[in-house]
């Protein structure tokens, strides 16, 4: 046990890992996420509240929680060393958190580049409501609500507030497979 | 049996918890407004991409997540429950990895198939096959928490024996 704990200890830094995993999913992410805006603002409205443009996002469904195997990967590989589940788990969270921060922080940048996009996000909604079959105050409420939250969206606090429990939640479990999968041996204290 | 970092163990049992409560959406709550402004959906926003009509419905109210990550969540929570029962068996790091790959494998061929219209899946085949995906990456954590030893003693000394009184 001592052992173990000396070993963890004596366990060069992960935050490098860390960053270029949250780096490179953070980026990711937001690329795909623009991608997918840009078709939705793109495309007719056809009156569906679920886009099929937005079909593209069933290709990359969880691609977003794979940060915490690839930080992993890169710790093992890098240093060639044994570590814990624990440790994994930790690698995996923070590499969630940084995923998260890095695709807020282009998400803003993005917005001093283009700061109509939320709002052309926002034109084709309500066009897409508006040829809708619902009923005319169905209608008035969906194009409320869909404005608020689309607007909300766009707020570092709602942003942070929604994306950092799954990210760092799901990078978790995917940096403990990682530790099960590329730490460099198995730690058994049975 | 032994344990060994129950607390970890107890921890993802509950972090899992929260995943599964929270992808079954605001039906589960009996939620009443739209589902693209309950808060579950806005969970897994970009992390999924929540086609309600790619997903369950619970009280007139897709999920929060689609078929396939449903499967994925609750095949790995299932798994991970049934560690105490599975740690009986053991099984090679390289074959469980070997499986997953596999399984991974199957799920792209079942979308990009389904996407260029080679056949059409369903939401029952989604959620078996991201079932069978997380369950495998659940298999993972065999023997990591757990462990059963069966203790054989005189002339059984060394085989796996029933649990006889002598």
């Amino acid at each position: 046990m001592e052992e173990s704990q000396q070993t963890s200890n004596t366990n060069p830094s992960y935050w490098e890992s860390v960053g270029i995993a949250g780096l490179i999913f953070g980026i990711l992410v937001f690329v795909l996420g623009l991608i997918i805006t840009y078709i939705t603002i793109n495309s007719e409205p056809t009156g569906s509240m679920f886009s099929p443009m937005q079909f593209v996002g069933v290709l990359v469904c969880l691609i977003g929680a794979f940060g915490g195997m690839l930080a992993t990967w890169h710790y093992a590989r890098e240093y060639d060393v044994a570590f814990t589940l624990g440790t994994g788990a930790l690698i995996g969270l923070f590499t969630g958190i940084a995923v998260t921060l890095i695709n807020i922080l282009l998400s803003q940048g993005w917005h001093l580049i283009d700061p109509k996009m939320t709002q052309h996000l926002i034109n084709h909604t309500v066009a897409n409501i508006k040829a809708s079959d619902m009923g005319d105050q169905q209608k008035q409420q969906t194009i409320d609500m869909m404005a608020k939250s689309l607007k909300n969206r766009n707020s570092i606090g709602t942003q942070l507030l929604w994306g950092l429990p799954m990210y760092g939640v799901l990078n978790l479990l995917t940096g403990m497979i990682g530790a099960k999968i590329f730490s460099k041996k198995e730690e058994d204290n049975f | 049996m032994e344990t060994q970092k129950f607390g970890l163990y107890l921890f993802i049992t509950g972090l899992l918890f929260f995943i599964i409560i929270t992808a079954l959406g605001g039906g589960l709550f009996g939620q009443t407004a739209p589902y693209y402004v309950q808060w579950q959906h806005k969970l897994f926003y970009g992390l999924c991409h929540q086609n309600p009509s790619r997903s369950f419905w619970i009280n007139g109210q897709p999920m929060a997540v689609c078929s396939r990550c449903l499967g994925i969540y609750t095949g790995f929570a299932l798994c991970w429950l049934l560690l105490p029962v599975l740690s009986i068996f053991t099984a090679e790091k390289k074959l469980i990895q070997k499986v997953a790959l596999g399984i991974i494998f199957i799920n792209i061929i079942d979308v990009v198939g389904n996407l260029f219209g080679f056949w059409q899946n369903t939401l029952v085949s989604r959620l078996v096959l991201g079932w069978l995906m997380g369950w495998s990456a659940g298999l993972f954590f065999m023997g990591d928490f757990f462990k059963i030893t069966i203790k054989s003693i005189g002339n059984h000394h060394g085989r796996i024996t029933a649990d006889v009184k002598h």
